[in-house]
C-alpha cells in the first residue's frame, strides 16, 4: 500500500500549489473586486467594421 | 505601451468544433452498437457464428467507446470552448499558433491511434486509461503542448483579471497531468505491452484516484468553465453571484482530489481509506451545487430568453443533469447505499446522465451558439435546434430511467435469499435475463440522443455552408504594463517575516513531500511489502499469456474479480464460504489489477476449479451452449490464433524487476513451462470425445484458448491451497 | 412628454433630439454626440438610459494642475505612464462599466482604465504625456462621470486594506482541511497494518503543516497576550495563547517521541475556528466606514485670489489673510470673514440645520458651511487647524478615544477564567503527580488544552457581530461591538432638540398676516415653481393650490434676498424682509414675507416639527431611564414640551456645545449616558457620553464623532433597539454558561487523564460550532418579533 504515499503526496503537492496559486492571486489583488469581471466579460470586444481599425490606427 | 491590435483564432476553434461534431458522432455510434449486442450478441458475427470478428467484440469495444466520448467528443468539445472563451477573457491570441495546430492534430492522432489500437486489443485495461504506453507517452506529449499554450496566453494577457473560467481551465491541466502520469506509470516489455508499476490493491487505488478525477477534472472542470462563460454569455447577464464562482472553484480543486477511494468501497482497500473517500465524497455535494445554483440562478428572470433560445435550453438540462449527478454522487458514496449500487447498471445510468446531459447538452449548446459566431451567420434552422434538445431530452430520459430499475432489479435479485439459506437467483443468468427489457430501452434511448446529435451535425453543416468566410476576428487592447507590484495594487506594506512565513510554509511543505516521494517512489518500484498471503505464488507463464489475452479481450468490462465480504456474494461467487471473499494479499501478482466496475457476467475470481477445462472450451467457443441466454461474445478466435509467447522471458524479467519472484532459471525455462502446462490442459480436454472428434487432429496445444484456461483455471485458488496445505 | 435617451429623466418639451432621439438638457444631448462620433453607441444597448447628466465644472477642476496634488493621487508614475484610481459616485449600470473600459477609444492618452464596480472606483493608467490628469477628469466630467476628490484622497488612507487576516484564515483553512484528512484514519482505526506503517508520515506532514498556522496564522493571539501579561491584564487571548501553545508543544513531542498522534487536529480547527469569528466580526465592523474623518468631507484645493489672478492651491497651504474664491455648491474650509457677493450657507454638514443662513458681507463664517448661492469671496481668518470645526475636533474628549470603552464582558470573565483554569491545572498537576509525573505532566497539558476558551472567544464576537449586521439592516449603524455593550448598560438618555426630535425635513409652516385668496396662491405658486431656492421648494411642496401655468415676465432672484417677478398682471416679491420692505417679525424661526403689488401681505414661517413619535418614545424610556432635553435654543418651547413629556423630563435651555459637553461630564459622575444627538455641534457630547447616537436624515451625511448612526425615520424604535441590546447581551452570558458547560464536560477527560485525541478533535469543534450556531439563531429570534 506504499502507492498511498503516492496519493497522498501527488494530492498535497498539488493542493499546496493551488494553494500557493490561491495565495498569489489574493495578494496580486484578483479578488478585490468580486462583481465587475462578471460583467465585463459579457462585453465583446472584436472591432467588427474594417473601417473602424483604419481610423484608430489614424489616431495613434 | 500603445494599444495594440490583434485577431482571435478562429479557425482553431473551428477546427476543434468540428472534430467535437465528427467524434461525437463516431463515439455515440460505438456506444450505441455496444448496447446493442447487449440485447442481440449475435448482431456483428457477420462472418458466421464460427468466425467472431475479434475487434467487434463488447469487451474491445467498449473502451473505444468511453475514450471516444471522453477524449475525443468532450475533449474536442472542451477544447473548443476553452480556445474560444481563454481568447476573449484574456484579450489576447493564443499564444503561439503553432502549438495551437500541434495541440488539435496530435490529439486527433491520439484518438485515431486509440480507434485502431483499443479495437485491435493493446489495453492497458484501467478504466479511462486503457491506451498503451507508446501512446501514453504521446498523450503527455501532447498536454504539455496545450498546457504552454494556455499558460503562455495568460502570461500575455492584456486583461488583469483572471475570470473564473480560466482558474477550472488551468486546474484542468495540472491535475490531469499529474494524475495522467502517475496512473499510467508501467514497465513496458514490447511494443504495445506493459505491466503497471502498481499491483493489486496499490494498483485499484491509484487508478480510481486517477479514475475519480479523470471524472472530475476532464468531464466536470472545463465544462465548469465553460458554463461560466457560455452561460451568462449568451443569455447575456452576469453570473449570479461571481463570488460564489470563486468559492465554487476553491472548494471544488480542494476538494475532489481525495474522492477517489468511494469506488472501491467495500474492496480489499483498507477500511480507513474507504472511509475518507466516503466523507470527501458526501462534502463535495456542496461546491457541486453551489455552481449548479449559480449557473441555474443566472437564467433567473430571463425564462422567457430561455424559451426562445435553444444554447440556453440545452444549459438548463445540462444544469440541472450536473445537479443530479452530483447528488447521486455524494449519495453513492454512503457505504450501504454503494453496497446496492456497486456493479450494477445503476452506475452506468448514473454516468450517462453525467455525460448525456451534463457534458452532451453543454457541449451541444456552446455548437449552436459558437457556429453563429464562427461563421457569422444566423444558425440554419432553429426548429431543428429545438428538435434536437427535444429528443435528446427524451433520449436521456430513455436511457437512464431504464437503467436505474435495472440497477435495483438485478441488486434485488443478487441479494434475494431461500429461508433455507440458498440464493434464490443461484443462477446468475436470472439476474441478467430479467433487465433484457431495460436493455432494449436504454438502447432506444441512445438511438434518440444520437439522431438528435446527428440532426445538430447537420445543422452546424448547413449553417457553415451559408457563413461567412471571414477567419479571424480583429481586437483591440492595451498589454498589461508590469508596475512594480506593491503599490500597483495598493498593496499594504507586509512585513519582511510575514511575507516570508507563508512562503517558508510552502517551500518546507514542497520539499517535504518532494523528498517524501523521492524515497517512497524507488520503494514501490522494487518491493512491495502489502501483508502477503504465504500461499499467494506468481502466475506461471502461461497462466501470465492467458491473463494477458483476458486483459486484450477486455473481459474485465464485464466480470469482475472482487467479492465483497457479503453473505450473498461468498455464497454466490465463493460456495458460501464466508472467509473466501477477496483479499488483497492475493492480488499482490496482479498487474494492473481486474477488479473490474460493472457485473455484466458474473465475478470470476474464485472460477478455478469451479468447471472443468472442457466448460470453458466449450463456453469460450458458444456461451450460448454451456449458458443458455448468456450475451456472452463467441471467442472463436482464441481457438483458432495460435498464442505468441515470443516475448514471455520479456515480460517475466519485466515482472521480475518489479518485484515478482520469478527465478532467472524459471525465465530461461518459460517456454518449456508453457508446453508443459498446455501439454496437461490439452490431456484434460480429450477427455471430452466430443473435443477429440472435433479438435483431434490439431495442435491445440499452441492455441490461445489453453492459456486463457489456465489462467481462468488459476484465478482464486491460491488461498484454498493455502488453508488445504494449514489443515 | 418623452424621456431623455440618455439619463432617462423626463424631457420638458421635445425640443433636443438627434434621429428620434430625445434629449432632456443639452449636457445629455452633448454626451451622446461625444460618445456617437467616437463610435461608442453601444454604450446604449447594455442598459436602457444607462446616463446621467453632466455637471458644468468650468475652472473647478483647476487645482490639478498642481504638481504636488497630481502626486498625491496618482498611485504611480513615471516618465510616460501614470496610474490613478478614481472614485466615480455615478457608476451604476453594466454601461458604465463598459463605457468606462473603452474610454481609450474617446482619448488615446489613455492606456487602459478598469472599473471596480462594487467601490464605484476606476483605475487608469494613462499616458502623461498624451493627457493631463486633469484633462482625464474633465473627460470623465463631460460625459457625466465626475469623479468625487477629496483631501482623502490625498492622504492615501483610504486603500490601506490589511489583508493579514486573510491570510491567516486562508492558512488556518487550508491546513486544517489537510490536517483534518490526515488524522482522519486514525479515528477510525488505530491498529491498522498499514496504517501503523505510515502513520508517522501523515503525523509529520501534521507537524509541518501546523507551523505556519502556529507561528503566523495564531500570531497576534500570542502577541496580545504577551502585551496583557506586560499591562498585567488577564486578558481573554492569555488562556487561548496558552491552550494553542500547549497544544502544539505536546502534540510535537507525541510525535517526536512516538507517544501518540498528537492534537494537530484540534489546535488547526482550534485556530481556524477562532480567526473566523475574527474575520466575521472585521467583516461586519467593516459595513460602514467610522473612520472618516472631516478631512474627507473637505475639498482638497481651494482657489484663492492674487492680485495677478487666481490660482489652485492645496488646502494646507492656506494662510491666514488668503483671499479665496468659493463657488457655488463648494465648502467653506476655514472659519473666514466673507468679503463679497451674496452668501447663503448650508450648515447642515456643522449644524444638522437644513435651512440656508444668510449673512452680510464682513460676517464671520465658519469651516463646514456649504455656499449656496452664487460665488464669493473670504478672507481666512484662521489657518486650517485652528478653524472652528477642527478645535471642536481637537478637544480632549477626541483624542482619548479608547480609555472611554470599560472594560468589556470577556475581558471581564476571561481574567476569572484564567485564574480558575490556571489554578486547576496546578491542583491537579500536583495530585498527579504524587501518583505519576507522566500522568500529572499528560493532565495538566489537557486541562489547558480542553479550557482553551474558544468558545468562549468566540461567542461575544457572533452574538455581537450578528446583532451589529441585524441592527445595521433595520438602518441603525453601530460602530463596533463594545457599543453594544455600553448600550446594554445605559442609564440615562440626553436628547438634543433640533434636528432630533424635530425634524428638518417636513417644517411646519404657518401663514401670518393677511389672509391670501386662492387666486393670489396661484400667482405665488406659480413664481415659487420658477425658483430653486430651497425655501422656495418647501413652500411650494405646502401650498395646497393646484399649479397653473400662468406667465411669468421680469423673474429676478437676487441671491440671498429673495425672489421678484411679475405673474400675470401682479408684481411679486417674496423673501427677506429687507426685501420686500416688511417690519421684522419677533421670532427664532425663519420667515419669508410675501409683497403683492407693493402691499406686504404677510409672512410664512417655517417651524420645525416635532417627530410624531417623541411622546412615545419618552414614555417608553421614562420608565428605565433617566431623560433630559439639551437644546441650543431659548426656552420658548419649554411649556410645549413639558406638555408633550412626560414628568420628570429635565429641559435645559440656552445651551452652546461646550456646555452640552460640560453636562454630560457632570452627570457621567453617577451615571452612564447616551446621547442622542445630530450635527457636529454636539460632536463634542456624542464623544463625551458613554454612547453618542448620531441621527441623521441621510445616511451618508453624518457626524463622526458619534458610536452609532440612525436614520431618522425609525426614531420610534429606539427603545426598541435599547431592549435588543440588553437582550443580546444576556444571549452572550447565556452563551458563555453553555461553553462553560463543555468546558466541564472536557475537564472531566482531561482530569482523569482520558482525554484522546479524538475526544479533543469532536469536543472542541462541536463547541464552537454550537456556540455559534446559538448565539446566531438567539440574536435572530430576540429580532425577529
Amino acid at each position: 500500500m506504499e502507492v498511498i504515499y503516492i496519493t497522498i503526496g501527488v494530492s498535497i503537492l498539488v493542493a499546496v500549489l493551488f494553494f500557493a496559486a490561491f495565495l498569489k492571486s489574493l495578494k496580486s489583488g484578483q479578488y478585490e473586486d468580486t462583481y465587475t469581471p462578471s460583467v465585463r466579460m459579457l462585453f465583446d470586444d472584436e472591432l467588427v467594421k474594417p473601417t473602424k481599425n483604419t481610423k484608430t490606427n489614424n489616431k495613434q | 505601451m500603445e494599444k495594440e491590435q490583434f485577431y482571435y483564432d478562429n479557425k482553431i476553434v473551428k477546427m476543434f468544433l468540428w472534430a467535437t461534431i465528427l467524434w461525437g458522432v463516431v463515439g455515440m455510434l460505438v456506444g450505441l452498437l455496444v448496447a446493442f449486442l447487449f440485447v442481440a450478441p449475435g448482431l456483428l458475427e457477420f462472418a458466421g457464428s464460427d468466425n467472431a470478428i475479434p475487434w467487434l467484440s463488447f469487451g474491445r469495444l467498449r473502451p473505444l467507446h468511453t475514450n471516444a466520448v471522453i477524449f475525443a467528443f468532450v475533449g474536442n468539445g472542451a477544447f473548443m470552448g476553452i480556445y474560444y472563451s481563454t481568447q476573449r477573457l484574456l484579450k489576447a491570441r493564443m499564444f503561439n499558433d503553432l502549438l495551437s495546430r500541434i495541440h488539435f492534430w496530435g490529439w486527433q492522432l491520439i484518438i485515431v491511434a486509440a480507434a485502431i489500437t483499443l479495437p485491435l486489443g493493446f489495453n492497458s485495461s484501467k478504466e479511462y486509461a486503457e491506451l498503451e504506453w507508446p501512446i501514453d507517452i504521446w498523450v503527455v506529449l501532447i498536454w504539455v503542448v496545450f498546457g504552454i499554450n494556455l499558460i503562455g496566453t495568460i502570461l500575455k494577457r492584456r486583461q488583469r483579471h483572471i475570470y473564473v473560467a480560466i482558474w477550472f481551465y488551468i486546474a484542468t491541466f495540472i491535475t490531469i497531468a499529474i494524475l495522467y502520469i502517475f496512473n499510467n506509470l508501467a514497465l513496458p516489455v514490447s511494443g504495445f505491452k506493459s505491466y503497471s508499476v502498481y499491483a493489486g490493491v496499490q494498483d485499484a487505488l491509484i487508478q480510481w484516484w486517477y479514475g475519480h478525477n479523470a471524472v472530475a477534472f476532464f468531464l466536470t472542470t472545463p465544462i465548469l468553465g465553460l458554463m461560466y462563460y457560455f452561460v451568462p454569455k449568451i443569455a447575456n447577464r452576469p453570473v449570479y453571484s461571481y463570488r460564489l464562482s470563486i468559492i465554487h472553484f476553491w472548494t471544488l480543486i480542494f476538494l475532489y482530489i481525495w474522492a477517489g477511494p468511494h469506488h472501491l468501497l467495500y474492496t480489499a482497500l483498507p477500511e480507513w481509506a474507504q472511509n475518507l473517500g466516503t466523507v470527501f465524497s458526501i462534502m463535495l455535494i456542496f461546491p457541486s451545487w453551489g455552481g449548479m445554483i449559480n449557473g441555474l440562478l443566472t437564467l433567473r428572470g430571463v425564462w422567457d430568453k430561455v424559451r426562445e433560445t435553444p444554447e440556453l435550453k440545452f444549459f438548463v438540462v445540462a444544469i440541472t443533469g450536473y445537479g443530479m449527478t452530483t447528488f447521486e454522487g455524494p449519495l453513492l458514496s454512503f457505504k450501504n447505499l454503494n453496497a446496492i449500487g456497486h456493479y450494477t447498471d445503476w452506475i452506468i445510468g448514473h454516468v450517462h446522465i453525467g455525460t448525456l446531459s451534463w457534458n452532451g447538452f453543454m457541449i451541444a449548446g456552446i455548437v449552436y451558439w459558437l457556429a453563429t459566431k464562427l461563421f457569422k451567420t444566423e444558425l440554419y434552422s432553429k426548429k431543428l435546434a429545438n428538435t434536437h434538445f427535444l429528443i435528446g431530452t427524451i433520449g436521456i430520459l430513455f436511457y437512464a430511467i431504464p437503467l436505474y430499475i435495472a440497477g435495483f432489479t438485478q441488486a434485488f435479485m443478487w441479494n434475494e435469499f431461500n429461508p433455507n439459506g440458498t440464493l434464490v437467483y443461484g443462477n446468475f443468468l436470472d439476474t441478467l435475463t430479467a433487465i433484457i427489457p431495460m436493455y432494449w430501452m436504454r438502447a432506444i434511448g441512445g438511438s434518440l440522443y444520437l439522431t438528435g446529435f446527428i440532426i445538430m451535425a447537420f445543422n452546424i453543416l448547413m449553417t457553415a455552408k451559408k457563413g461567412s468566410k471571414v477567419e479571424d476576428e480583429l481586437a483591440e487592447a492595451a498589454p498589461l504594463k508590469r508596475i512594480s507590484s506593491g503599490r500597483a495594487t495598493g498593496e499594504p506594506f507586509h512585513s519582511w517575516l510575514e511575507r516570508r512565513t507563508v512562503l517558508f510554509t510552502i517551500l518546507t511543505t514542497v520539499a517535504v513531500l518532494v523528498g517524501t516521494l523521492v524515497e517512497i517512489v524507488p520503494m514501490i518500484l522494487v518491493d512491495s511489502n502489502v501483508k502477503t498471503i504465504e500461499s499467494v505464488k506468481p502466475y506461471s507463464p502461461l497462466e501470465l499469456e492467458g491473463r494477458d489475452l483476458y486483459i486484450r479481450e477486455g473481459c474485465n468490462n464485464c466480470h469482475s474479480q472482487m467479492i465483497r465480504p457479503f453473505r450473498s456474494e461468498v455464497a454466490r461467487y465463493s460456495d458460501n464460504d464466508p472467509e473466501l471473499y477477496s483479499k488483497a494479499g492475493e492480488f499482490i501478482y496482479d498487474r494492473p489489477f481486474l477488479w473490474g466496475s460493472r457485473r455484466t457476467g458474473p465475478d470470476v475470481h474464485r472460477i478455478g476449479g469451479k468447471y472443468n477445462d472442457n466448460w470453458h472450451f466449450n463456453h469460450m467457443l458458444d456461451p450460448r451452449s454451456t449458458s443458455p441466454g448468456s450475451i456472452m461474445p463467441r471467442y472463436t478466435w482464441l481457438i483458432k490464433n495460435t498464442l505468441n509467447a515470443s516475448s514471455i522471458e520479456s515480460k517475466l524479467k519485466g515482472l521480475a524487476s518489479l518485484g515478482h519472484p520469478y527465478s532467472e532459471e524459471e525465465i530461461a525455462n518459460a517456454r518449456q513451462s508453457i508446453a508443459t502446462q498446455a501439454a496437461g490442459i490439452v490431456e484434460n480436454l480429450r477427455q471430452d470425445p466430443e473435443f477429440v472428434k472435433n479438435y483431434g487432429d490439431q495442435n491445440m496445444q499452441e492455441r490461445e484458448i489453453i492459456a486463457m484456461i489456465a489462467y481462468l483455471q488459476r484465478l482464486g485458488t491460491d488461498i484454498k491451497a493455502g488453508r488445504t496445505a494449514q489443515n | 412628454m418623452d424621456v431623455c435617451y440618455h439619463c432617462g429623466n423626463d424631457c420638458e418639451d421635445n425640443s433636443l433630439k438627434i434621429e428620434q432621439k430625445y434629449f432632456c438638457c443639452n449636457g445629455c444631448k452633448t454626451v451622446f454626440e461625444i460618445l456617437h462620433q467616437s463610435e461608442l453607441n453601444c454604450y446604449y444597448d447594455f442598459e436602457k438610459t444607462p446616463g446621467s447628466i453632466p455637471n458644468d465644472i468650468k475652472e473647478k477642476y483647476g487645482y490639478l494642475d498642481h504638481e504636488e496634488i497630481i502626486g498625491k493621487l496618482t498611485s504611480f508614475s513615471d516618465d510616460t505612464t501614470s496610474v490613478v484610481q478614481l472614485y466615480i459616485p455615478t457608476i451604476h449600470c453594466s454601461s458604465c462599466i463598459w463605457i468606462l473600459e473603452n474610454l481609450h477609444k474617446l482619448n488615446d492618452g489613455i492606456v487602459t482604465s478598469t472599473v471596480n464596480f462594487p467601490d464605484k472606483t476606476v483605475r487608469f493608467t494613462y499616458k502623461n504625456k498624451a493627457i493631463t490628469l486633469r484633462e482625464v477628469v474633465e473627460l470623465m466630467s463631460s460625459i457625466g462621470y465626475e469623479p468625487y476628490i477629496s483631501l482623502d484622497d490625498t492622504e492615501g488612507t483610504k486603500n490601506k486594506v490589511d489583508k493579514t487576516l486573510i491570510y491567516q484564515v486562508s492558512v488556518a483553512a487550508f491546513v486544517f482541511g489537510n490536517v483534518m484528512l490526515l488524522s482522519f484514519p486514525e479515528y477510525f482505526e488505530v491498529d491498522e497494518y498499514w496504517l501503523n506503517q505510515y502513520k508517522y508520515v501523515f503525523r509529520g506532514i501534521m507537524l509541518v503543516m501546523s507551523i505556519p498556522v502556529v507561528f503566523f496564522s495564531a500570531r497576534d493571539y500570542f502577541v496580545s497576550a504577551y502585551k496583557g501579561i506586560t499591562h498585567r491584564i488577564l486578558n481573554i487571548d492569555i488562556p487561548i495563547a496558552l491552550g494553542i501553545g500547549v497544544l502544539f508543544v505536546r502534540s510535537v513531542v507525541e510525535v517526536a517521541f512516538d507517544i501518540g498522534s498528537g492534537f494537530f487536529d484540534s489546535l488547526t480547527g482550534l485556530v481556524f475556528f477562532l480567526l473566523l469569528g475574527k474575520f466575521f466580526q472585521k467583516k461586519t465592523y467593516n459595513y460602514l466606514s467610522f473612520e472618516r474623518d472631516y478631512k474627507s468631507y473637505f475639498p482638497i484645493a481651494v482657489t484663492k485670489i492674487n492680485e495677478d489672478g487666481e490660482e489652485s492651491i492645496p488646502l494646507q497651504n492656506i494662510k491666514k489673510r488668503d483671499r479665496l474664491l468659493i463657488r457655488n455648491e463648494e465648502l467653506i474650509p476655514v472659519d473666514c470673514i466673507l468679503i463679497s457677493g451674496n452668501a447663503s450657507i448650508d450648515y447642515s454638514f456643522v449644524t444638522g440645520e437644513a435651512v440656508p443662513v444668510v449673512k452680510e458681507s464682513g460676517a464671520k463664517l465658519f469651516a463646514g458651511g456649504k455656499q449656496t448661492s452664487g460665488a464669493i469671496e473670504i478672507e481666512v481668518v484662521e489657518t486650517i487647524a485652528q478653524s472652528y470645526l477642527t478645535q471642536l475636533w481637537s478637544n480632549d474628549v477626541f483624542a482619548k478615544k479608547t480609555t472611554k470603552s470599560i472594560k468589556n464582558l470577556t475581558d471581564t470573565i476571561s481574567k476569572y477564567f484564567t485564574i480558575a483554569i490556571l489554578s486547576i491545572a496546578t491542583i491537579a498537576g500536583i495530585y498527579w503527580s504524587f501518583i505519576d509525573v507522566r500522568i500529572a505532566v499528560n493532565v495538566v497539558t489537557a486541562v489547558l488544552i480542553i479550557a482553551c476558551p474558544c468558545a468562549l472567544a468566540l461567542s461575544a464576537p457572533f452574538a455581537l457581530g450578528n446583532i451589529l449586521r441585524i441592527f445595521g439592516l433595520r438602518k441603525f449603524y453601530v460602530k463596533n461591538a463594545d457599543t453594544v455593550e455600553h448600550l446594554a448598560k445605559i442609564d440615562a438618555i440626553v436628547f438634543d432638540k433640533t434636528g432630533t426630535l424635530t425634524s428638518t425635513n417636513n417644517s411646519k409652516i404657518t401663514y401670518i398676516g393677511t389672509e391670501l385668496t386662492a387666486d393670489e396662491q396661484v400667482i405665488l405658486k406659480c413664481l415659487l415653481r420658477a425658483s430653486n431656492h430651497p425655501l422656495s421648494r418647501a413652500l411650494y411642496q405646502y401650498l395646497p393650490v393646484d399649479y397653473k401655468k400662468l406667465e411669468v415676465h421680469n423673474f429676478e432672484e437676487v441671491l440671498g434676498k429673495g425672489v421678484a417677478a411679475t405673474v400675470g398682471e401682479v408684481s411679486v416679491k417674496f423673501g427677506a424682509a429687507t426685501f420686500v420692505g416688511a417690519d421684522k417679525a419677533r421670532t427664532n424661526n425663519t420667515v419669508i414675507y410675501i409683497q403683492l403689488n407693493g402691499v406686504v401681505k404677510g409672512y410664512y414661517e417655517l417651524r420645525n416639527e416635532y417627530r410624531e413619535n417623541v411622546p412615545l418614545v419618552f414614555k417608553a424610556l421614562a420608565k428605565e431611564y433617566t431623560l433630559v432635553v439639551l437644546s441650543g435654543d431659548n426656552d420658548g418651547e419649554q411649556v410645549y414640551l413639558e406638555k408633550i413629556l412626560p414628568k420628570g423630563t429635565q429641559l435645559i435651555f440656552n445651551q452652546k456645545p461646550e456646555d452640552k459637553l460640560n453636562f454630560i461630564k457632570r452627570m457621567q459622575s453617577d451615571k452612564r449616558v447616551l446621547m442622542i444627538g445630530d450635527g457636529l455641534n454636539d460632536a463634542g457630547a456624542l464623544m463625551q457620553s458613554n454612547v453618542g447616537i448620531s441621527i441623521s436624515e441621510d445616511i451618508n451625511v453624518f457626524s463622526p464623532a458619534c458610536d452609532i448612526i440612525m436614520d431618522a425615520k425609525l426614531f420610534q424604535k429606539l427603545p426598541d433597539y435599547l431592549r435588543y441590546a440588553k437582550k443580546t447581551v444576556l444571549i452572550i452570558k447565556m452563551s458563555f454558561g453553555l461553553s462553560f458547560s463543555y468546558n466541564l464536560v472536557g475537564m472531566y477527560f482531561a482530569l482523569t487523564g482520558q482525554l484522546t485525541p479524538v475526544i479533543a478533535a469532536i469536543l472542541m469543534p462541536l463547541s464552537s460550532i454550537t456556540i455559534v450556531i446559538f448565539v446566531t439563531l438567539c440574536t435572530n429570534l430576540l429580532t425577529k418579533k
